[in-house]
């Protein structure tokens, strides 16, 4: 008699299943390149920013002007994400600050192990000097990048004047994770029906502990606080 | 588009456990889709079975995804509820939550996600 289903006939065999409880997230190998990564840039002697917007918010302008402001009062170092093209580190290298340019060739976000090959182009190319701050540039995208960690210690989130006050809610796991939500572009408030209330409450909503700014890279509106916390956070004063 | 990419690390490890445990294929996979995760359950679904087949060991693997209720905060009286997603307008799309819905303990609607962020390999059935 078969032992596995009990009946006479012996011809047939049951093959061995077996069932194993594996219980591991899928984004253990990032989450696990990620903390190696935010060591890396410990030693480097810097605080990380993983940069996270739509394509045309404003990100690259944001840091040109922010390079600008902080002068040589810090030392920066940029990681630029993007499908193709130098063009955005090419820009960040025009003002004096070296820049690692990734392109993923189609992928739409960054993850922690192409952070990993781009530290270590970054630290090349500061041949070891070490830095204050590190801005990762993520691909332009406000859904992907949101699902992982690149090793930054924070999250910045910019959503433009002509986006629309409606993002946070309608984008919620990337607000959900984010540190500091910047409305960028706010010289075109007049332009637009953007509503400053609903996003600032709505992103609060979804992510209680957030820090909200409100600038525009362009008339220099809001600017100051922006390099206030960036200043602060390097002199760990922002927890 | 990064479904892709999660459906081939799924994969990876698929064929790692499959060699640990000498086992030749692998029948079933269970995994929980957090309702926060950024990740489209079809998506996923679909690039899972282009990928499966690549490989001898996952060709006839059956991918199972569980999807938790999402669960929210109010944040005015701190009570937890779980909601179902609204019934998608497009057939065989998962709905999701849209529009206003209210604490159904204080009807506030201040209602923030709580967990249900992350992708879980829960399960695998081998032979």
């Amino acid at each position: 008699m078969c032992d596995v289903c009990g009946c006479q006939l012996h011809e047939h065999h049951h093959t061995d299943s077996k069932v194993v409880e594996v219980n591991q997230s899928l984004l253990d190998a990032n989450q696990k390149q990620a903390e190696s990564n935010r060591s890396h840039i410990e030693k480097m002697g810097a605080i990380a920013i993983n940069l996270i917007s739509s394509p045309g918010s404003g990100k690259t302008t944001l840091l040109e002007h922010t390079i600008d402001a902080l002068g040589d009062s810090l030392k920066i170092g940029v990681i630029e994400g993007d499908i193709e093209t130098e063009r955005d580190a090419d820009r960040i290298r025009a003002k004096g600050v070296p820049a690692v340019q990734l392109t993923t060739g189609g992928a739409c976000h960054l993850d922690a192990p192409m952070v990993h090959g781009g530290l270590h182009v970054l630290e090349h190319f500061c041949h070891g000097a070490p830095l204050d701050l590190i801005f990762i540039e993520n691909v332009g995208n406000l859904v992907c990048p949101a699902t992982f960690d690149l090793g930054e210690h924070k999250r910045v989130i910019l959503l433009s004047v002509p986006e629309g006050s409606d993002k946070p809610v309608k984008y919620p796991t990337t607000f959900k994770g984010a540190d500091l939500f910047l409305i960028t572009k706010t010289d075109l408030l007049p332009h637009f029906d953007f509503d400053m209330e609903e996003a600032q409450q709505e992103a609060k909503t979804i992510q209680p502990d957030l820090d909200i700014i409100a600038l525009s890279a362009t008339s220099g509106e809001g600017f100051d606080q922006w390099i206030a916390y960036l200043k602060a956070l390097v002199a760990k004063q922002v927890s | 588009m990064h479904e892709l990419s999660l459906a081939q690390s799924l994969l990876e490890q698929l064929l790692g456990l499959a060699r640990q445990h000498n086992a030749d294929t692998i029948s079933k996979v269970t995994v929980i889709l957090g309702p926060f995760s950024g990740i489209v359950a079809d998506s996923f679904d679909f690039g899972f079975n282009i990928l499966k087949k690549e490989y001898q060991e996952t060709k006839e693997a059956e991918l199972i995804l569980e999807k938790p209720t999402p669960e929210y905060l109010c944040l005015e009286c701190q009570h937890i509820s779980a909601m179902e997603p609204a019934e998608s307008q497009i057939p065989g799309v998962a709905g999701i939550i849209t529009g206003k819905h209210s604490c159904p303990k204080c009807n506030s609607d201040r209602l923030s996600p709580q967990g249900g962020t992350d992708l879980i390999l829960k399960q695998i059935e081998m032979e």
